[in-house]
C-alpha cells in the first residue's frame, strides 16, 4: 500500500519541489483556534503536517512548546480530543500526510496496538516518538505496521554511520534531521557537517531528509535546503507567532509567516 | 551502547536521539573506571579521607527498647555533606573528569544531591549548575545557601509542580544542549541506562560496609533491611549487599504523604502503573493518557512520580517488598529519633524509621532491623518547626 508520504514526496520530486512541514500542538491555544491554525497551514501550501500531542514532561522540547503543552493539558484537552481534531483535519484535506509527534509514555498508556490503531483510524500516516531510540523500536514496530502507520525517526549531527544504518532499517515516511544539538526552539546555530549527513543518507536510502529544530526564518529554511535537504520542519516559531498575537487570536501574522516560508522553500526549489 | 541496562522488563534507554552518544560515552567511561586502579584508588581515597567513610553502624538501644526490636542505623547522615548522596557525587564527578568534561549539572529535590554535587564540583574544579524546583527551594532553603556557598549556580525550575520531576526535565534539556563539555550528574538510581547501574555501583559501598560491620559485631545477618524510596539510590545501595542473602527481608518505604487514599502521595510502587519517564521504563504515577501526575510528600527528596527501575524489578520478582509511611508517621518517627537517640534524621530517612516502628510492633518484634539513615535533618528544621 502506498502511503500518503510516499505519494506526496514522489510528486514533489517529480516537479522538483521541496517540502515545507509546519508543526503545531493539537488543541492549542484551544480546540477551535488549533483547527484554524492547521487549516492555515494547509492553505499556505504545506507539503505535510507535524502535529504534536501535549505531554506533561516534554524533555525534547524547549520552553515555547513546553508552555503550550502545559496550557493545553490545563485546559483539559485529552488524547481523545486530539484524535477527534485530526479527523476534522482529514476532512479538510484527504491527501496531506499527517505526522504525529508524541512521547513514548503516551503510547504505552494506551497500549501500542490500541494507540496505533486509534491514530491510524483518525487519519495519521506517521508517528515520531521523541524519546524512543532505534534500539527500542522493536517494542512498537509490529503495532505500527499492523495499523499501517510509518515510524519516523530522528537523526542528529552526532549520529554515527552505524546508528544511521540501524535507523534506516526501521525508518519510514522521511528522516527527521535535527539541524543542531539541543531541544526544539528558535536559535541561530547550525552544524557544519549537516551537508555530509544529508549526502550520506541520500547515498544509502530512498527516504527524504527533512531538517528541523531551529529552522525558523525563510533564510534558515533556504540554507537548509541548499545543503541538499528535501524539506524543512518549523515548529516553535509558529507557536511563538500565535502567542505574540496576545489574547485576541489573529491568524493574519501566522498566514504571512507561513507564506514567507512556503515562498522561500519554493524559491530554493527553482534554484 | 554495550547493553540497554534492563532489569527484567524495566530500565532501558528511552531518550531523544541526540542523547544517545552521551550515554554511550558514559557507559564506556563507567565500565573502564571499574577496572581502572588509578580511578579506584582516587575514589577510595576521597571516600575515606574527604567524605569520612566508613560510616558507623549504630545499635540504637533506646529506640530498640521503646519499639520492641533490635534497631540498627547505618549512619549515612554522618557522611560529609550530610547524606549518602556524596558517594555518588564523588564517583560521577571523577567519571566526568575522566571523560574530559569541565561542567557538571544536577537536579535536586531535597537539595542534598545538589549540595553533594556542589562539593564534588568545588573539590575537582568543575563548573557546577543545579536545577531545583521553586517549591523545593522554598522548603529546603539551607541547602540552597550551601550550594551557593560551594560555588554552584542554582537554577529555579518554575514548570509543572516545581519539584524534583521538573528539575530532572530541565537538567535533561540542559544536557542535550551542552553535551560536549557537560556531564549530567544524576542523583538517583533512575533515568536511562547506564545511570541506574552506575549510581547503584557508587552507592553499594553502603551495603558492603553495613553487611561487614553487622557480621563482625553480631556474627549473623540482620533479619530486615529498610530504606526510604524516592528515586531509590540509598535503598539500592544498602540492598545491594543483601540481595543474594535470601534470609534477609528487604523493605523499601515510599512516601504516603497525606494518605494512599488521597492523591497527595508519592507511593509509586503501591499505586503506579508501568510507564516511561526520564529515559527509563519503570512504575509511574499517571493518568489514562499517560500524563504524569504531580506527587506530594513532606520530604522533598521522596517527591517523585517514578522510581528506579531495579526497585520495580525487585518488587515484581518478589525479592523486596515496598511499604509506605505517611507524613504524620514520618514526623513522629523523626521526633522519636531526636528525643531517644539524640539524632536528627532527614525527613526522607524518617519514613524508613516510621515503618520500622510498625514492623517492630508486629511481625518484626524482637528481630534485628537494619535501617539506612540516609541523611541528617538539619535541612528540615524550618519545615519541622512549622508543623
Amino acid at each position: 500500500m502506498t502511503n500518503r508520504y510516499e505519494t506526496r514526496f514522489s510528486q514533489l520530486k517529480a516537479s522538483g519541489e521541496k517540502a515545507f512541514i509546519p508543526f503545531t500542538l493539537l488543541g492549542w491555544p484551544n480546540r477551535r483556534n488549533s483547527l484554524q491554525i492547521i487549516q492555515a497551514m494547509i492553505e499556505s501550501g504545506a507539503a505535510a503536517l507535524e502535529l504534536g500531542l501535549a505531554f506533561s514532561d516534554p524533555i525534547a522540547d524547549g520552553p515555547t512548546i513546553q508552555k503550550a503543552a502545559f496550557e493545553t493539558l490545563a485546559s483539559g484537552f485529552k488524547v481523545s480530543d486530539a484524535l477527534e481534531l485530526i479527523r476534522e483535519v482529514r476532512k479538510i484535506d484527504e491527501q496531506i500526510p499527517i505526522g504525529l509527534l508524541v512521547y513514548y509514555n503516551m503510547v504505552l498508556a494506551k497500549g501500542p496496538e490500541q494507540f496505533f490503531a486509534g491514530v491510524a483510524e483518525a487519519g495519521v500516516d506517521g508517528v515520531l516518538i521523541a524519546d524512543l531510540p532505534v534500539e527500542s523500536a522493536d517494542e512498537l514496530q509490529d503495532a505500527a505496521r499492523k495499523a499501517g502507520v510509518e515510524m519516523i525517526f530522528i537523526v542528529s549531527p552526532l549520529t554515527d554511520e552505524h546508528r544511521l544504518a540501524q535507523i534506516l532499517q526501521h525508518a519510514g515516511a522521511f528522516l527527521y534531521l535535527v539541524s543542531r544539538l539541543g531541544i526544539t526552539g528558535v536559535q541561530e546555530r547550525y552544524d557544519s557537517h549537516l551537508k555530509a549527513i544529508v549526502a550520506s543518507v541520500h547515498k544509502t536510502s530512498h527516504l527524504p531528509v527533512c531538517v528541523g529544530f531551529g529552522v525558523s526564518t525563510p533564510e534558515q529554511a533556504h540554507s537548509m535546503l541548499e545543503l541538499g535537504a528535501d524539506g524543512v520542519i518549523t515548529g516553535s516559531r509558529i507557536i511563538e507567532i500565535v502567542s505574540e498575537t496576545g489574547s485576541e487570536f489573529n491568524l493574519q501574522n501566522l498566514k504571512d509567516y507561513l507564506n514567507s516560508m512556503v515562498n522561500s522553500v519554493q524559491l530554493t526549489a527553482v534554484d | 551502547m554495550r547493553t540497554l541496562g534492563k532489569f527484567g522488563a524495566f530500565g532501558g534507554v528511552y531518550v531523544p536521539e541526540s542523547l544517545m552518544p552521551a550515554l554511550a560515552e558514559l557507559e564506556e567511561a563507567f565500565l573502564n573506571s571499574v577496572d581502572d586502579r588509578t580511578f579506584q584508588q582516587k575514589l577510595n581515597d576521597l571516600l575515606t579521607n574527604y567524605a569520612g567513610r566508613p560510616t558507623p553502624l549504630y545499635h540504637a538501644s533506646n529506640l530498640s527498647d521503646q519499639w520492641g526490636a533490635e534497631i540498627f542505623l547505618k549512619r549515612e547522615d554522618l557522611l560529609h555533606g550530610g547524606a549518602h548522596k556524596t558517594n555518588n557525587a564523588i564517583g560521577q564527578a571523577l567519571l566526568a573528569k575522566s571523560m574530559g568534561k569541565t561542567r557538571v549539572i544536577a537536579e535536586t529535590g531535597a537539595g542534598q544531591h545538589g549540595v553533594a554535587t556542589a562539593m564534588a564540583g568545588a573539590l575537582l574544579g568543575l563548573t557546577t549548575e543545579v536545577y531545583m524546583g521553586e517549591v523545593d527551594m522554598e522548603r529546603q532553603k539551607p541547602n540552597v545557601f550551601r550550594m551557593r556557598l560551594l560555588g554552584a549556580t542554582v537554577h529555579p525550575v518554575t514548570a509543572g509542580g516545581k519539584t524534583l520531576k521538573d528539575a530532572i526535565n530541565d537538567a535533561l534539556r540542559d544536557w542535550i544542549s551542552n553535551l560536549a563539555n557537560t556531564h549530567y550528574l544524576l542523583g538517583t538510581a533512575a533515568g536511562p541506562h547506564p545511570f541506574p547501574t552506575l549510581v547503584k555501583y557508587f552507592q553499594s559501598v553502603i551495603g558492603q560496609e553495613a553487611k561487614d560491620s553487622f557480621q563482625q559485631n553480631h556474627h549473623k545477618l540482620p533479619d530486615y533491611v529498610l530504606a526510604c524510596i524516592g528515586g531509590g539510590s540509598n535503598a539500592i545501595g544498602i540492598f545491594s549487599a543483601f540481595i543474594d542473602e535470601p534470609s534477609v527481608k528487604l523493605i523499601g518505604v515510599e512516601p504516603a504523604g497525606k494518605g494512599l487514599e488521597t492523591h497527595e502521595h508519592g507511593a509509586v510502587l503501591a499505586k503506579g502503573s508501568i510507564g516511561v519517564l526520564h529515559g527509563m521504563k519503570s512504575m509511574v504515577l499517571q493518568d489514562e493518557d499517560g500524563q504524569i501526575h504531580e506527587t506530594y510528600s513532606v520530604a522533598a527528596g521522596l517527591d517523585y512520580p517514578s522510581v528506579g527501575p531495579e526497585h520495580a524489578f525487585l518488587k515484581e520478582s518478589g525479592r523486596a517488598s515496598y511499604e509506605s509511611a505517611t507524613d504524620q508517621e514520618a514526623l513522629q518517627a523523626f521526633h522519636e529519633l531526636c528525643r531517644l537517640e539524640g539524632i536528627i534524621p532527614a525527613l526522607e530517612s524518617a519514613h524508613a524509621l516510621a515503618f520500622a516502628k510498625k514492623l517492630a510492633a508486629g511481625s518484626g518484634a524482637g528481630k534485628s532491623i537494619l535501617i539506612n539513615l540516609s541523611g541528617r535533618g538539619d535541612k528540615d528544621l524550618q519545615q519541622v518547626m512549622a508543623q
